[in-house]
């Protein structure tokens, strides 16, 4: 008779643990698969909530990316135009004779053992290269003098030779000249021109045509002391 | 007080052993649980009436726990496990709390 009740007893406690064993499995496992014990109807729900979710993030994602395009597209244009400018300065560089420069034209010697040629005679003959197109003009004296010609070069005689914008220049002269060779070489050869001038002095002038010189003097840029870019609106 | 002593060793070991319930018994398990805490405060109840009988007792126990599993399965399979396990839940809920008004009687006498 003992042992009917024990035995019970033993059912009743395996029972109740086993109970409390699994309500505390339940209550742990809870938090975690969420998705494993919903039904049918809430994972649809849940799918449809993420579906919807996903086509907004797809359509920022879209969004984004146009951004994304213009401002790489944006970065792009201000390289070239950055480039251009670049371009630009190198080009104005050349022209104001702050930058060495290469490339086709002659080069013309001038001979004047009687020391007798004008400033006004080189001048005139720079003049005449700048009509034939020259777009860089050195002009080199003995001694390894020389002067880069630039918009406000000027050329005054000064005792046995010239000053070309400060610096003293001796026969014989070199002027070395970029522009289309032809025209420049005709230019030189003009009536009145450099060539007459020099022979009727007694010197003698060489014209050497080239597909490749280089000038290589370099004008010292001041900045304008007086003249400064007139406001946009009132240049027009 | 050997019921009470399985409780015990029962959630101690849910809390030392990790482990997950099988995927198949997942959407039972809480029915079962319910189901089984019916069967508890009954016995509980049958105490206190001074009518408890271990044989009663398991066999609610069990058959509690599987009829619950039974109906929801079903309903599973009729595809309305959700209002059928919500259903349950609501009669072994009703049938706990009047286990437990009993209960209160005998402890309070009121």
């Amino acid at each position: 008779m003992r042992a009917r009740p024990d035995l019970g007893q033993g059912a009743v406690a395996i029972l109740v643990g086993l109970l409390g064993f699994t309500a505390v499995l339940q209550v742990r496992g809870e938090d975690e698969d969420l998705l494993n014990r919903a039904r049918r109807a809430d994972l649809i729900q849940i799918l449809d909530g993420l579906t919807v979710r996903g086509d907004q993030l797809e359509r920022q994602v879209a969004e984004l990316e146009a951004d994304r395009r213009e401002l790489a597209s944006g970065a792009d244009s201000e390289q070239a135009s950055l480039e251009q400018t670049a371009t630009l300065a190198r080009q104005l560089a050349v022209l104001a004779g702050t930058a060495a420069a290469t490339g086709p034209g002659i080069v013309v010697t001038v001979n004047d053992p009687a020391g007798s040629l004008p400033a006004r005679a080189l001048f005139s003959a720079v003049q005449e290269l700048r009509s034939a197109g020259a777009e860089a003009i050195e002009i080199a004296g003995a001694d390894d003098q020389q002067a880069r010609v630039v918009a406000s070069t000027y050329v005054v005689d000064d005792g046995s030779g010239v000053e070309v914008d400060g610096v003293h220049l001796e026969a014989p002269y070199r002027f070395t000249v970029i522009g289309e060779p032809q025209a420049l070489t005709e230019a030189m050869n003009f009536p009145q021109g450099l060539v007459d001038t020099v022979t009727e002095g007694g010197g003698r002038v060489t014209v050497t045509q080239d597909d490749e010189v280089v000038v290589d003097a370099v004008h010292e840029s001041t900045p304008a002391e007086y003249a400064v870019p007139a406001p946009e609106e009132d240049a027009g | 007080m050997i019921p009470a002593l399985g409780l015990l060793l029962g959630i101690v070991a849910g809390l030392v052993f990790d482990v997950s319930v099988p995927l198949a018994l997942q959407p039972y398990l809480p029915i079962a649980v319910v189901a089984a805490l019916d069967a508890v405060f009954g016995g509980l109840r049958a105490v206190m009436d001074g009518v408890f009988d271990d044989k009663v007792f398991v066999v609610s126990f069990v058959a509690n726990v599987l009829i619950a599993a039974f109906i929801v399965f079903l309903g599973d399979q009729l595809g309305v496990g959700a209002q059928l396990s919500t259903a349950v839940i609501v009669v072994l809920g009703i049938r706990i709390f009047t286990n437990v008004a009993t209960i209160r009687r005998h402890l309070f006498r009121a």
